[in-house]
């Protein structure tokens, strides 16, 4: 039987450090946003970030734990050139939350601790930038509740996206998403080490999996993920638990959590994504698997709801995941930097929905509102003559046009190739500028090629 | 001159900070060739600061000769805590209480030898020159603020020390060199810039020559601290009167002669005093405090490595391997015994037994202590259960027997305690420390009291 358990240590999307003020940002310089704090100079103190607590006590909160009344900081203790203080700053006795769940998962622990700094490796020697040194982490910790990797995977997606509706977590940060993995079979455990990323940690599993199940462990031992050649590989025998002499951190006093605060931050905490996929199917009548598409992303969901005060939610949805989604990936932009105004969104798609415009035409307009910066749909269409021309005489012209040129097509449609009226359409789109009713063009085809 | 008259001074313009200060310079410079109790005398820094002061006047210590013990961080200025580890070391900022002094006044003209790390009661356990009493070059000055406590008793100049305690390290040397010492409640004083020896446990202090000098500085030196997570944010108790005092049955139990004159001293304060017997803090408090001190070391010490500071080695060996040599060769015995034994006692199989139990046990003499200032003001016991011995009869000591000689001290530290000792006398030419502990944030009692003895 197949158990796996996680832990996965997380970024808190803070401004500044866990126990100093230097920034998180991400920056080139290396050493650069250090202090005698996050590089464990003798004589500093650590003084803890306020804002990483609260965060790691809203995860704790939406994971349903219960949340310890009295919690404290201790050091674990190794020794790692990457660690300046040669002991790391986390919980251990009374962590933030305990005896959680989520999404048919139990969670064991959730705690904070700060990150080491990061070696960087040369071909004779090995640099250590301390930036990342006390940047904040959580680390949630599963019980063995997994039975596949693919479980893993879908667990993990859907706890990034609900703590980024919780504002604790950026998907963009480096770091992303780091976890240690124990997964046992027919034989001993296996713990696989620091494997980053989402699709890295899928495989690594099926990898361990088939690999145990070829040749069972026979002692516990810790293995590393060589992620190019897709294999774990063995680190080292684990003959006992590994032993870090926790001791509490006393430069840290004791943190109470009072109920008020508990209360306050579960008021903050907001609509998670699966409650907001059934809202949605309920709310706006929509397929479950378009509201879950919605709701797997914070800001695509607040666009939706947005554009859904104004026009048809049908059309919304369609528009937003279809066309809005492929556009963003097709020029490898995030919302965000697309800067995709809800504004534009409903001035765009109200008028396909009064049938002022073509389809054609606002898929064109789709691309410009990603693409271009200070763009206005209305003016843009209104200055381009883009409004949709559903008079007759006009469309004549244009399928007289059409006929002429396609004699092809037409011949093929009258012996029962209904498709070449789709090329048809099509021509007529292109001499209308996108502008003409296919509808009204369709109809005076059908009439005159009949004729 | 006391600190008080000599600021005037400065201040009015009678006396110049410069001249004071050159002056004890080379003093000290004299006095090291044979006392040692400076590692490092800040001849520049000094000057500099007395120069701006005799420009400008001002600031409640304006002038005043500052020794800094040698494990609190001077910007810029070799900070080593008397450990070879860490020659070479120049902090990169300064420690809040050095902040607080230089705002206001005083001139910093040196880092004073201690026990390396604090890890010692005699001032042996140093890697510079061992400090000579300064009442008798045979014997030693107490630790581990030994150079703190000896030289403001020989010198005559101007000047207060700033110490550090973690088990006693104020009042033990106050106490063989017969000077005046306080031990502020445990969050007092931001511990910001001091390098750690048990982080539970470390308190800032001041030693002078007379109670007022001490007070002074202290005045300066406590205060909310916000890079001090465990920097208490309550003001001193205003209540300064001392009805009752409680005498520690169990600290009696020790050379009649000191015994004598701690009675006698204790009766000239014409104050009501009985005996109170404290058993769990007598019994346990020495096993509790070691296991914890040394348990925090343990891990305090892991940042000494060869790397980023202090002492390095050539570097071709695993990581792992040339921490060890590093750790190996630039640790003195006292320290890597510290190490060893403070990771055992956290270790798993044995945390419970020791490091929490000593954890529990802490709680309970805090308790003890607390019962009894319901009762009494404040408590009253020797500093030390002899007066300073012999480099001779010090070497005799097993390592046990050295940890014995905290029996008085390691209470009120363990508990965060404010304590105080007193000059109480001299025997067998040597001094004799008297000293009174006081609930926490109570240290203006202690000066009242203190101040009764006109010392
Ligand atoms: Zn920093």
């Amino acid at each position: 039987m197949v158990k796996i358990g996680i832990e996965c240590h997380l970024q808190l999307n803070t401004r500044s450090k866990i126990f100093c003020g230097c920034s998180t940002k991400q920056v080139d310089d290396p050493n650069s946003n250090v202090c005698e704090v996050c590089c464990g100079f003798p004589g500093s103190k650590p003084v803890l970030n306020k804002e990483a607590f609260e965060k790691a006590l809203k995860i704790a909160t939406a994971l349903n734990c219960k949340i310890n009344k009295k919690t404290f900081f201790s050091r674990k203790s190794y020794f790692y050139p990457d660690l300046p203080k040669n002991f790391q700053i986390t919980q251990y006795d009374f962590p933030i939350g305990i005896n959680g769940s989520f999404s048919g998962v139990k969670i064991k622990r959730i705690h904070l601790e700060e990150d080491p700094g990061a070696l960087i490796h040369k071909t004779s020697y090995c640099l250590v930038d301390y930036n990342r040194s006390g940047i904040p982490l959580v680390e949630i910790v599963t019980e063995p509740d997994f039975k596949d990797p693919k479980e893993v995977r879908e667990f993990l997606k859907k706890l990034i996206t609900d703590l980024s509706y919780l504002d604790v977590y950026d998907k963009k940060s480096e770091f992303a998403l780091k976890a240690d993995l124990n997964v046992s079979t027919t034989g001993a455990k296996v713990e696989i080490k620091n494997v980053t990323g989402l699709k890295d940690i899928e495989d690594a599993l099926s990898y361990e999996i088939e690999r145990q199940q070829k040749d069972a462990p026979k002692s516990n031992e810790t293995r590393g993920w060589n992620s190019d050649k897709g294999i774990t590989f063995l680190q080292r025998v684990k003959e006992s638990e590994d032993d870090y002499g926790y001791i509490t951190e006393t430069d840290l006093p004791v943190i109470e959590i009072s109920d008020n605060l508990v209360n306050k931050i579960k008021k903050d905490v907001p609509e998670l994504s699966e409650e907001k996929t059934s809202r949605f199917t309920l709310q706006y009548q929509l397929r479950e698997s378009d509201a879950k598409v919605l709701s797997s992303n914070k800001k695509l969901a607040h666009l939706f709801e947005e554009v859904a005060k104004k026009v048809d939610p049908d059309i919304a949805a369609k528009w937003i995941i279809r066309d809005l989604s492929n556009q963003l990936n097709y020029h490898k932009k995030t919302l965000d930097e697309a800067n995709v105004k809800p504004g534009d969104m409903i001035d765009l798609l109200k008028l396909f929905e009064d049938k002022k415009i073509t389809d054609n035409t606002a898929k064109e307009v789709m691309i410009k509102i990603i693409t271009e910066k200070n763009f206005s749909p209305l003016k843009y269409i209104e200055t381009n003559n883009l409004i949709m021309k559903s008079d007759t005489s006009q469309i004549e012209e244009w399928c007289k046009k059409a006929i002429e040129e396609s004699s092809d097509a037409v011949e093929s449609y009258k012996n029962g190739n209904e498709k070449s009226l789709n090329f048809l359409v099509g021509k007529i789109m292109e001499l209308s500028n996108k502008t003409a009713n296919p509808d009204v063009a369709r109809k005076i085809l059908v009439k005159f090629i009949k004729k | 001159m006391r600190a008080k008259d000599y600021i005037n001074g400065v201040k009015s313009g009678k006396i110049s900070a410069i001249k004071t200060v050159k002056s004890i310079l080379d003093e000290i410079k004299k006095i090291n060739k044979d006392y040692n109790y400076f590692n490092n005398i800040t001849d520049e820094l000094a000057l500099e600061l007395a120069e701006k002061i005799e420009k400008n006047p001002k600031g409640r210590l304006a002038g005043l000769p500052v020794s800094i013990k040698d494990d609190i961080c001077v910007k810029g200025v070799e900070t080593t805590c008397s450990s070879n580890i860490l020659r070479g070391y120049k902090p990169i900022f300064n420690a809040t209480v050095v902040k607080k002094l230089v705002d206001e006044g005083a001139v910093i003209i040196g880092k004073t030898n201690q026990d390396a790390f604090g890890f010692g009661s005699f001032n042996i356990n140093t890697d510079y020159k061992v400090p000579r009493n300064p009442l008798g070059k045979t014997r030693v000055t107490g630790g581990s603020s030994g150079g703190a406590a000896g030289f403001t008793a020989l010198t005559e100049f101007p000047h207060v020390a700033i110490g550090e305690s973690t088990g006693g390290s104020i009042a033990a040397p106050c106490s063989f060199c017969g000077v005046q010492g306080l031990t502020p409640t445990y969050g007092a004083v931001s511990r910001y810039g001091l390098i750690d020896y048990a982080n539970s446990l470390d308190k800032i202090g001041a030693i002078g020559k007379c109670l007022d000098d001490v007070e002074l500085v202290f005045d300066v030196i406590r205060g909310h601290d916000n890079k001090d997570s465990t920097s208490l944010n309550e003001e001193l108790s205003n209540n300064n009167e001392v009805k009752t005092i409680g005498l520690i049955k169990e600290t009696l139990d020790i050379d009649p002669k000191i015994k004598d004159l701690i009675l006698k001293k204790l009766n000239e304060l014409g104050i009501e005093y009985e005996k109170v017997s404290l058993p769990l803090t007598s019994k346990y408090s020495l096993a509790s405090y070691y296991i914890i001190a040394m348990a925090e070391a343990s891990t305090n010490l892991s940042k000494y490595c060869g790397m980023r500071y202090g002492q390095e080695e050539k570097l071709d060996l695993p990581y792992n391997e040339y921490f060890s040599d590093v750790r190996t060769k630039y640790f003195n015995k006292e320290a890597k015994r510290r190490i060893i034994l403070g990771t055992f006692t956290r270790m798993a199989g044995y945390r419970d037994a020791f490091y929490l139990k000593a954890m529990k046990v802490r709680t309970l003499i805090i308790n003890e202590y607390k019962k009894a200032f319901r009762r009494y003001d404040l408590l009253v016991s020797p500093s030390m259960p002899i007066i300073a011995p012999k480099f001779s009869e010090v070497d005799k000591l097993t390592p046990a027997e050295n940890y014995m000689m905290d029996i008085m001290t390691v209470g009120p530290n363990l508990a965060g305690l404010p304590h105080l000792s007193l000059n109480a006398g001299v025997y067998n030419k040597m001094p004799v420390g008297i000293m009174f502990t006081g609930d926490h944030l109570n240290e203006k009692k202690l000066f009242s009291v203190g101040k009764k003895y006109g010392v």
